[in-house]
């Protein structure tokens, strides 16, 4: 398991919040998304040997969410 | 405020349907499109039925989402009712609410990121047990009816402003009748875009945002020169309006020392706008209501602490005790929506 966290851009409420989250039901190989309107970052814990980073990155950029790997 | 007119409620029928739906899309949208989703695999062969057959589910949805945060402002109003004790708290209540609403429209403007503390995010484990339930539930009416009702719990950043005016109605009816109005003008938006996907909602409210902003600030600053009005403020933009009107008719009315200040309470108003009056007595203020059913009907003067509710129509007789010459004594309705005052000279 690897916990990442990104700089989302474009997240102006709580709803984009809950449809980041969502990414956890929606993508294979994802444990958590914890998503912060607040500091406009995520942060999400995945399997690597199931899912490669790119894949979330993609999967967010999909939802009109471009987001940037910080750590 | 006892009564909401017609034209208040129509009011925040079209910001539902222009602002709230845009911006409630994103999330609840994405619900309900979720819900239906097991409804549309079902019926993939596209038979011409089958808008018909999603028509069912989406309008349980909206039925119940309509239901609930009736309900909801009913219990806001409730609650405002209990802190409702004199035209001041109400005053206070209602700058709070501008001064959220203004600051949800500078958050959606993207001015500072403090702003982003004007929206209140609803807790982590009630946003993923819902959204869990939207994804795991069967078909059936039952789901999005369940859903629908749950959505009162992921309140949007304008839905939010509205549960705040209810608060700041101050009856549990009034609250009621707001959030119904509201949510009620959200449902077009909401029924329309169940047939697109949760990804068109994202980008209409991005691109809707700057509107959604400016309608947000607009009543932000409404609702706190209301909050001016009620708490009788000289400054609050209505009066200063008013301060440099000074009403011909108004003053003939003058003439006649003896006779009782005569204030019509209208539907839209109250006529004159400014009364002249003679200082250093005391005065008879007849206020006259002819059929009227709007929120005029709940008349205050904030300096004498009078608060009444006048009759749908008939006279309200107020004694006023005497006022010093230069005396300018504001007169509003509970919400602080209509207003005028008397000049003492």
């Amino acid at each position: 398991m690897r916990t990442v966290r990104f700089q989302v851009a474009d997240m102006h409420c709580a709803a984009c919040v809950m449809r980041l989250e969502g990414l956890e039901d929606e993508l294979e190989g994802v444990e958590r998304v914890e998503a912060s309107y607040h500091r406009q970052q995520m942060e999400v814990t995945f399997d690597e040997a199931r899912l490669p980073l790119e894949a979330i990155t993609a999967a967010a950029a999909k939802m009109g969410y471009p987001i940037q790997l910080i750590e | 405020m006892e009564s909401l007119s017609f034209a208040n409620l129509l009011v925040l029928f079209i910001t539902g349907l222009t602002t709230g739906g845009l911006s409630c899309l994103a999330v609840q949208g994405g619900l309900l499109a979720s819900s239906l989703s097991h409804q549309v695999e079902r019926d993939v062969a596209a038979s011409p039925r089958r808008s018909a057959q999603l028509a069912a589910p989406i309008a349980g949805f909206l039925l119940a989402k309509l239901a609930a945060y009736t309900l909801l402002g009913f219990l806001l109003g409730a609650l405002g009712s209990v802190f409702q004790m004199t035209p001041l708290t109400r005053a206070v209540l209602m700058l709070a609410v501008g001064v959220f609403m203004i600051g949800n429209a500078l958050r959606l403007l993207n001015v500072h990121p403090i702003f982003r503390f004007f929206n209140l995010e609803p807790p982590k484990f009630l946003t993923r047990y819902i959204r869990r339930k939207a994804r795991s539930s069967s078909e059936g009416l039952l789901a999005p009816v369940f859903l629908g009702a749950l959505t009162v719990f992921i309140p949007c950043g304008v839905t939010q402003t509205m549960m705040a005016l209810a608060v700041g109605a101050g009856s549990p009816w009034a609250g009621a009748a707001i959030l119904f109005a509201f949510t009620l003008g959200t449902s077009p938006v909401f029924f329309a875009v169940a047939f697109l996907t949760t990804q068109l909602g994202a980008r209409l409210e991005k691109n809707f945002r700057i509107f959604v902003a400016a309608v947000t600030l607009i009543l932000g600053l409404v609702t706190v020169d209301a909050g001016l009005n009620l708490a009788g403020a000289p400054f609050a933009v209505s009066r200063l309006w008013q301060a440099n009107s000074a009403a011909p008719t108004a003053a003939a009315a003058l003439a006649d020392e003896n006779a009782p200040l005569v204030l019509e309470a209208l539907n839209d108003g109250y006529a004159p706008e400014v009364l002249m009056a003679k200082a250093g007595q005391p005065l008879e203020l007849h206020v006259v209501t002819n059929n009227t059913r709007s929120c005029s009907r709940a008349f205050v003067i904030p300096a004498l602490k009078v608060e009444k509710l006048l009759p749908a129509t008939g006279t309200e007789i107020i004694q006023i005790p005497p006022q010093t010459a230069g005396t300018v004594m504001p007169f509003t309705c509970s919400m602080g929506m209509y207003g005028g005052q008397i000049r003492f000279q």
